[in-house]
């Protein structure tokens, strides 16, 4: 970035910008040969992608390029073409003339309402999670489980989690004397509990249980008083000292995640959730726009499970009646909605 | 009570201008360290302290829960004489009120520091959990205070209204302002406080002993991830060295003040009976804490063991050994064991520091060692000594204390203005 140019960086291999370009160009599909794969007419694809370089260069205005393939993009393509949202006309971000825009063929509507559509759809495809009240579990398979921490890792990396914090650890235990040693690798995320004991002490309910089972923390209520960590029998809570990574990455404050689905901008000195206590919120903000937390997707071994604990037939249902199943502290009396298979 | 003081021209104050000049300047000097230390705590956050995930509640826990203690003690102590009639104690009453007021003003000093929200202090007077035994604490305590400062009200304010009549200057002003306009000097009106004092007295004792030390007890004893802490006796332990604390407390104040204030001699009658009671409750403090250790010991469960372990022989065992077990109880226990002892003044006012000084390490082995060892195995081990910011702030807000109760007692008719029962 700041290197002088002809001054070689070590372990950059010394190429031009031509010589890129050309591995682009080689590594590049034939356009003729994928678009024949289609129905649709291969000759009108290639003009249209040739002209839409030129928009792009600017040798060809957006809307001259709209008026001259409208007709024949509605030809080609018919009601798809009509019915379907065109970026280039989306308000509020439209990038041609209204006038242009009125006189298209295709249909003047936001893309933000097909987003909202498919988002719509998937999640009943994912089957009643939200109306219908999915309970988030984990299970946890400990002889899958290799140790090698990416679970860890991932969440950091998700939940950009300050030093000090880290709301996913692996706890190793090692048996036996060599050579006959053992090592169990226990993944501890927090076990977002039936009965959650840092709920029951918090004096200004920050931290509650939602509908979905997750133990949410509400970091604009939360006054710091870490009464939850002293409850947590997990140890699954940690406090926001303040602490960053600056020293170690450029910019590490500048991204923070959407706990919770709140988006907090960049991590400031002082404003939440510095000075609260913080914890695994089994990734949320991925589950609302259906994904896996991040721990669930990363694992190696595949031994992390996510799914409806609710449900009979789902997976983490299954596996969590096995008779290999069993939470971590059960006469704690917490239920854990984390269950771990031995 | 001295006969050159006049009670209607009384000078309650250090009678050593030279003394109190050095008092101030070294309250002066403390509470400048301390600003400084709370500065570096607002402006450096959370981090100025040496606590950690592992270990999240330190020195400023173990102060607030101590001044909590002293307070509900004191308290206790000043009961004996307005509710139960205790005899000859009344010339102590109302130094231990005021005591009880400032230390829970302490207490809630040290709470608000120890948030990591400061700015949110208000917050658990809009949002509350019925089930958290902090939010119930959070409110008996301002309901305490308000019953000590009713009772100081009508304990005192029958001599505010003689010096406001008689006296002169600010004290005369300021004892105008605090009767709240009652300023009868009549027998009824002084029968009528008597009995408002008492009533107060009578809601304040459950609300000491149950709800706010007992209370303060009862939040660490729930905590069932924390075994060494999760007990039933664990409360009472509470409130049994909370009022030890508050008794050497008092006896301190009582010697210090007559001696420094008054320039009067110690009434030795009074000062064997404190004395007595402190000796009571040093030794029924060490047979609740032995019965506890004992309980858990033997029933061998692993945490507690391994709590009692680190408490004993860990890296800060020496607080437990020369503090607790020494200044706490041993020393004390020596120094009540001889009648000419307990009615010697000076002997009596190091008594009562020690056990003062002592129950600060009952505190932070009650608070500190249960979170040494991780809630699970295969979590990292704690390992905890406060940081320059944390014991410079503690020194800070105590001074803060001792500045508000010097204060008081140069302005306020902490002794009653005549001899015998007010």
């Amino acid at each position: 970035m700041s290197g002088v140019s002809g001054e070689r960086l070590p372990g950059v291999p010394d190429v031009g910008a031509t010589e890129l370009d050309a591995m682009v160009d080689g590594e590049a599909a034939d356009p003729r040969a994928e678009l024949s794969k289609t129905d649709h007419d291969t000759d009108l694809g290639i003009a249209m992608a040739e002209d839409a370089k030129r928009v792009s260069r600017g040798e060809l205005s957006a809307e001259e390029y709209w008026r001259k393939y409208d007709a024949a993009a509605e030809a080609e393509f018919g009601d798809d073409y009509r019915q379907t949202p065109n970026p280039a006309i989306d308000s509020p971000d439209q990038t041609i003339e209204s006038e242009t825009a009125e006189s298209l063929g295709c249909s003047v509507g936001s893309m933000d309402s097909i987003t909202c559509e498919s988002a719509a759809s998937a999640a009943s495809d994912d089957g009643d999670t939200q109306e219908n009240g999915a309970r988030w579990g984990m299970v946890i398979d400990l002889q899958k489980c290799v140790g090698c921490d990416s679970c860890s890792v991932a969440c950091k990396a998700e939940n950009r989690t300050p030093p000090g914090v880290s709301y996913n650890v692996v706890m190793e235990e090692e048996h036996g004397e060599f050579p006959d040693v053992t090592r169990t690798n226990v993944p501890r995320p927090c076990m977002q509990c039936e009965n959650p004991p840092c709920v029951q002490v918090c004096p200004v309910s920050a931290t509650y249980k939602m509908d979905n089972g997750v133990v949410n923390i509400d970091y604009d209520r939360c006054i710091g008083c870490r009464y939850c960590m002293i409850a947590c029998p997990y140890g699954a809570r940690y406090f926001d000292f303040g602490e960053n990574y600056d020293d170690e990455v450029d910019g590490a404050g500048a991204v923070t995640s959407p706990e919770y689905g709140v988006d907090r901008g960049p991590r400031e000195d002082g404003a939440s959730p510095v000075g609260n206590v913080r914890k695994c919120s089994f990734c949320t903000h991925r589950l609302e726009r259906g994904e896996e937390p991040a721990c669930v997707e990363t694992c190696v071994g595949d031994a992390r499970n996510m799914g409806d604990l609710d449900d009979p037939d789902s997976d983490v249902s299954e596996m969590a009646d096995s008779s290999r199943a069993f939470q971590l502290k059960e006469s704690e009396g917490t239920d854990p909605n984390v269950y771990y298979l031995k | 009570m001295a006969a050159e003081h006049s009670h209607l021209e009384f000078d309650p104050g250090f009678i050593d201008d030279r003394l109190r000049a050095a008092w101030y300047a070294a309250l002066g000097a403390l509470l400048l360290i301390g600003g400084y230390a709370t500065w570096l705590r607002i402006s450096g956050g959370m981090q100025s302290t040496n606590l950690t995930s592992t270990t999240p509640w330190g020195a400023w826990v173990a102060f607030y829960i101590y001044f909590v203690g002293l307070s509900a003690g004191a308290f206790l102590v000043s009961t004996l004489a307005n509710v139960f009639g205790v005899a000859g104690l009344h010339r102590i009453d109302r130094d231990a009120l005021f005591a009880a007021i400032v230390s829970m003003v302490v207490a809630l000093l040290f709470v608000w520091t120890d948030l990591g929200r400061m700015d949110r202090m208000y917050h658990p007077f809009l949002w509350r959990q019925i089930t958290s035994a902090l939010a119930w604490e959070v409110h008996a305590y301002v309901a305490y205070i308000l019953v000590l400062t009713t009772e100081l009200y009508f304990s005192m304010r029958y001599d505010l209204a003689r010096v406001a009549e008689h006296g002169s200057g600010l004290r005369a002003r300021l004892s105008g302002l605090l009767t709240l306009g009652r300023r009868q000097t009549t027998d009824a009106s002084r029968q009528t406080d008597r009995t408002w004092l008492k009533r107060a007295g009578i809601v304040g004792i459950p609300l000491a002993i149950f709800m706010v030390h007992g209370g303060t007890g009862v939040l660490f004893a729930v905590s069932k991830a924390r075994p060494y802490w999760n007990s039933g006796l664990f409360p009472v332990i509470f409130i049994v060295s909370a009022v030890l604390s508050g008794t050497a407390l008092v006896i301190l104040l009582y010697v210090l003040r007559t001696r420094l204030f008054d320039g009067d001699a110690v009434d030795p009658d009074l000062l064997d009976r404190l004395a007595k009671l402190l000796a009571t409750f040093v030794v029924v403090d060490v047979a609740l804490t032995a019965i506890e250790a004992l309980v858990s010991i033997v029933s061998f469960h692993p945490h507690v063991v391994e709590t009692w372990h680190v408490i004993a022989f860990g890296e800060m065992s020496w607080s437990f050994w020369w503090f607790m077990v020494g200044l706490g109880w041993v020393f004390p226990l020596v120094m009540l064991s001889k009648r000419s002892w307990r009615r010697t003044p000076w002997l009596m006012a190091v008594a009562g520091l020690s056990v003062v000084l002592g129950i600060i390490a009952v505190r932070f082995n009650i608070v500190v060692p249960p979170q040494i060892r991780p809630v699970m195995e295969g979590l990292p081990h704690g390992s905890y000594f406060p940081s320059a910011v944390e014991w410079a702030t503690s020194v800070g807000m105590i001074a803060v204390g001792l500045l508000l109760y010097t204060i008081g007692a140069e302005l306020l008719p902490l002794t009653p203005l005549e001899e015998g029962d007010h």
